[in-house]
């Protein structure tokens, strides 16, 4: 096995301590490999969030380890500073923190402050908002209160992008966008993936969304991990996935009802094509 | 009997602009208005979906049914009352409940059964007759168990079902559900619908439920359509999502199973264009 950019060894966190300890995170074991793409899956308080805050030294392992980009996150001489400038963060609804009065000023605002020259910054900020599919030309002087709700988001995702981090994490990206937004957001995304191999966690509640984009998937519950594989494997688990308060993307629901009312339809079927494919030619016996 | 023909909201022509762009507009009405001269009438007891992608003007509609946006011209009637009119503004208001995407905009007090009370203490009510409609409502959205917790204790679908219980408090005839599902997990999502049908059925409300989610149209006896500030199509969803073409084009994206169907059909296979669930579309396969 590839060493993974992410590593994470019996890792145990637990908010506060005494009478009131609650153990949010429970021997946790998992390794996310450079350049992937992976999603961390769970219901509101499976752990999910408080996993990858332990991923840019936002927590710290109560027990156990985290070793993102060779960095040992639970080392007393951890040097945070160096971390976060390798994994880049997009919280919910991350328009809620542009504030400058151009697009410009806001994506560069990291930057600025990484100790590099104003022209290095420029050529960032420039590459980070055509990355993002707001060309600099014409996106760098607007206001950023002039942007659409998708536009919005994508200049948040380019201000973290300017910072030049090898790891993204993202918690929910695209809550709130209709169809269209979220297909543009996740495409820029996987360009970001293929073309500059920065690794991708993403942390969502819909696995729907993450169907045909990611590699791996880790599904917690109860501040456990419970199941990881790819979506193939996983989604085809569909009445163990709802135990887990988890629905599993519509066409992978609807395959599986059909299957319990036993229609042979391979296990292996997945995509929308496979399973027009499933039922045309390969002649599932339809009554 | 003619209490009966009149519609409960009866918007007529109504064209709206959103103060800023207005000032920031010099040739008026035409590049900027959010609603250009919309009709729409809806009768008691309907359940009606208003579907388009983000900037297409169902929020904005959907503020002129209960008066929190008053129209630049045209008028909007609720139950024959003119919105424009203050003096029938706050009955109009408890006519006409809202709620958003965002439960937490409108969940002020720390404990559930004082924020569902809280509508019913500021008009007045005896004691009693409170704690028996909190009661009655809490039962009515299953949250009775969940009376004495802290709102931020709760789960999203949770909240939402606390926001609709304070609005059901007030006894309204129509609830109009504003992306109230939007922010949250594809469970949650399902059982806020779920529970918004069961109002429609039981209690006989209107609901209008602003979405842009094609399986929320679904399950609706009407499905209007909103693009560029304009209602562009109207009638039930079995004729209004046949269209996938058309639907494409609008930026709404058919769920998966449903272009299985389409396709399907398509390619010989007997599916009724009237099967729009998996339930549905499973029953049409198998038999």
């Amino acid at each position: 096995m590839s060493a993974g950019i992410i590593v994470v060894r019996h890792l145990y966190h637990t908010y506060q301590t005494g009478a009131l300890s609650k153990a949010a995170l429970v021997d946790i074991n998992l390794e996310i490999e450079a350049g992937s793409c992976v999603a961390i899956i769970g219901v509101t308080g499976s752990g999910k969030s408080t996993l990858v805050q332990h991923f840019n030294g936002l927590l710290r392992p109560t027990q156990g380890s985290v070793v993102v980009d060779g960095i040992d996150v639970g080392a007393r001489s951890a040097d945070l500073l160096a971390l976060r400038r390798r994994v880049g963060m997009l919280f919910q609804f991350p328009e809620a923190q542009l504030f400058a009065p151009t697009v410009y000023a806001d994506v560069a605002f990291g930057p600025q402050r990484m100790g590099i020259s104003r022209r290095e910054v420029r050529v960032r900020v420039f590459n980070a908002l055509d990355t993002v599919g707001l060309p600099h030309q014409q996106y760098a002087g607007r206001s950023p209160y002039d942007l659409s709700g998708g536009q919005m988001r994508r200049a948040a995702l380019a201000g973290v992008l300017a910072m030049s981090p090898s790891i993204l994490v993202l918690d929910e990206p695209t809550v709130g966008l209709d169809a269209e937004g979220h297909a543009e957001f996740y495409s820029y995304l996987q360009r970001i993936q293929r073309e500059q191999g920065v690794t991708i966690v993403l942390v969502t509640h819909d696995m729907t969304e993450v169907a045909h984009l990611a590699d791996r998937l880790f599904i917690l519950h109860d501040g456990q991990l419970v199941m990881q594989g790819t979506p193939r494997t996983l989604f085809a688990e569909v009445e163990q996935l709802r135990n887990w308060g988890l629905a599993a993307p519509p066409l992978s629901e609807l395959l599986a009802a059909l299957r319990a009312q036993g229609m042979a339809i391979p296990a292996s079927v997945f995509t929308l094509d496979e399973a027009f494919d499933a039922f045309i030619q390969d002649q599932v016996e339809i009554h | 009997m003619s209490i009966a023909h009149t519609p409960l909201i009866d918007i007529q022509k109504i064209v709206y602009t959103y103060p800023q762009q207005k000032k920031d507009e010099v040739d008026g009405l035409a590049s900027s208005a959010v609603l250009r001269e919309v009709d729409l009438r809806v009768m008691q007891g309907e359940y009606v979906v208003l579907l388009g992608h983000n900037g297409s003007g169902k929020s904005t509609l959907a503020r002129h049914c209960n008066a929190l946006l008053l129209p630049d011209s045209g008028r909007v009637l609720i139950d024959g009352q003119d919105s424009r009119d203050v003096a029938k503004q706050r009955r109009i208001r408890e006519s006409v409940g809202m709620i958003f995407q965002n439960p937490d905009n409108q969940i002020i007090a720390t404990v559930v059964e004082d924020d569902i009370a809280w509508a019913l203490t500021v008009r007045g009510l005896a004691v009693d007759i409170i704690r028996e409609r909190v009661a009655t409502v809490m039962e009515a959205v299953g949250i009775s168990e969940l009376r004495q917790l802290q709102p931020s204790k709760l789960s999203g679908g949770q909240r939402q079902r606390v926001a609709i219980a304070g609005v059901l408090a007030l006894r309204p005839r129509c609830i109009i559900a504003d992306e109230a599902t939007s922010m949250l997990d594809p469970l949650s999502r399902r059982e806020i619908t779920g529970l918004l049908h069961q109002l429609h059925e039981e209690y006989g409300l209107t609901i209008m439920q602003v979405t842009h989610l094609l399986e929320e149209a679904a399950l609706a006896e009407r499905v209007v359509i909103m693009e560029q500030g304009k209602i562009i199509l109207d009638g039930p969803p079995e004729v209004i999502l046949r269209d996938i073409e058309r639907l494409r084009e609008l930026k709404l994206a058919l769920p998966e199973p449903l272009q299985l169907a389409v396709r399907l059909r398509e390619a010989g296979v007997s599916i009724s264009p009237a099967a729009l669930t998996i339930e549905a579309i499973v029953e049409e396969l198998v038999h």
